[in-house]
């Protein structure tokens, strides 16, 4: 390798290990492994990652990362559009999904209010929330934020905007641990947590 | 090896399974450590490290240059209040604002730590007043104590019909100074005995305020600490009287 203009495999190198669990030793094998894999694998590879940036944006109702306008959850007639629920992250909704007991829409906030780290209302998409509401269209929302300080500071300034609006909002149930992430709960957690939800 | 309880200040991500965590503990004072995750210890950090929760910790100390290892943590007090009440919530977070950046790693102060605790659990209930009683007991404890019974520019007796307060000057103002310095706001009569109640010993500072009486003083102690630090804190504009 010290023949080589290192640059182009250094970077590679580089690049990988940015990626969560992936430590030096293991962005050595990974750009090794490229190096000897097929052409046509590699450049599949570039374009997949290159494809997920160029062709991925919100969902114009949801916010939910989606190829399309709306994503499938949005565009499926099956789905109770008088209910919305917010979360944090995509994560989150692909947890809910997974738990298979949730039949009603989403709302991803893309974040949670962090006034220490300077993140306001004006960085989620509150806005967007907030629009849906005022259609009318909305009883009912269930706040999913993570059962953590700032997820529970941020359904408390959501219910505080919506009260007003007179919707309906619930949060989970207590069943998930405080200070815990809703992406790493279990289905059946979820489930109750939906089943159980309080009015705020 | 140390074991102290602390107070989560702040919690940063540093990879997938670790984050970086700023604490006020009683013992040391302000602790910048590495939690490692791991699956083990994932869920107990998970519970204990969340922002403005008193947990027991075991500290491994690194020699210079390498971060602090958080070995265990266990949460020994949550504060219910400031998952239903906004200005608790704010409060709560200015008086981590306040502790995470205006205090030095391993500069310990235990009775700031002791008023941190009792502030936020007592947060809920006239948070206002409650979070600017810290605020006296913080700027004391670290050197800022504001002049309020002579005047600050000259040390002589002060006039209770034409008060003043000199952000700048560090405190009240008599009317001779008041015309030296460019710098000062009108302060009423109320207000300057709510300063002086806010550092007083007692409890006197827990009456009952008008709230124009207190909003007063919340701008007089936020023009401050503002000065104080060069910038407002973030939480600032968040806090009621
Ligand atoms: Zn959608
Ligand atoms: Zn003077």
């Amino acid at each position: 390798m010290e023949t080589e203009p290192l640059g182009v495999i250094a970077r590679l190198m580089h690049e990988l290990g940015k990626l969560p669990g992936i430590g030096p030793k293991s962005a050595e094998r990974l750009t090794h492994h490229l190096l000897q894999a097929p052409k046509q694998q590699v450049f599949s590879l570039a374009e997949a990652l290159r494809a997920i940036k160029e062709q991925i944006h919100p969902c114009e109702v949801c916010c939910h990362p989606t190829e399309h306008v709306r994503c499938t959850i949005c565009a499926d007639p099956q789905r109770d559009d008088s209910l919305v629920c917010v979360v944090e992250q995509p994560r989150d909704v692909i947890a809910l999904e997974r738990s298979g007991s949730y039949r009603g829409l989403y709302h991803v906030l893309h974040g949670r209010l962090s006034p220490l780290d300077g993140i306001g209302p004006e960085q989620l998409t509150i806005d967007r929330l907030m629009a849906r509401v005022r259609t009318g269209r909305i009883q009912e929302v269930i706040m999913a934020t993570n059962p953590t300080t700032e997820g529970d500071g941020t359904s408390l300034y959501l219910s505080t905007l919506l009260g007003p609006l007179g919707v309906k909002v619930t949060r989970l149930a207590r069943g998930l641990p405080t200070g815990s992430v809703l992406e790493f709960a279990n289905s059946q957690m979820l489930a109750d947590a939906l089943e159980g939800r309080r009015v705020l | 090896m140390e074991r102290t309880e602390a107070i989560v200040l702040r919690t940063t991500d540093w990879s997938e399974s670790s984050r970086i965590v700023t604490l006020w503990t009683r013992e040391l004072g302000k602790v910048r450590a590495l939690a490692k995750g791991g699956r083990r210890l994932k869920s107990m950090f998970d519970s204990a490290l969340d922002l403005l929760t008193v947990c027991g910790i075991v500290l491994l100390r690194k020699s210079s240059g390498s971060l602090d290892l958080l070995t265990e943590a266990q949460v020994s007090r949550r504060f219910p209040r400031l998952r239903d009440d906004l200005g608790a919530l704010y409060a709560g977070y200015y008086v981590a604002e306040l502790l995470a950046d205006w205090t030095q790693e391993y500069d310990p102060h235990p009775g700031l730590y002791d008023e941190a605790v009792a502030t936020l659990a007592e947060l809920g209930h006239e948070s206002g007043l409650r979070v600017m009683r810290f605020e006296m007991v913080f700027l004391e404890e670290l050197g800022y104590r504001p002049a309020l019974e002579r005047c600050a520019g000259c040390q002589g007796p002060l006039n209770e019909q034409r008060l003043a307060f000199g952000a700048t000057t560090g405190g009240v103002l008599c009317v001779a100074c008041q015309g030296r310095q460019r710098e000062h706001r009108p302060l009423s009569v109320e207000a300057w005995q709510l300063l002086q109640a806010l550092r007083g010993s007692g409890d006197e500072w827990r009456r009952t305020w008008a709230s124009a009486v207190r909003n007063e003083v919340r701008q007089h102690l936020g023009g401050y600490v503002t000065t104080l630090r060069g910038r407002p804190p973030r939480l600032l504009p968040y806090l009621g009287g």
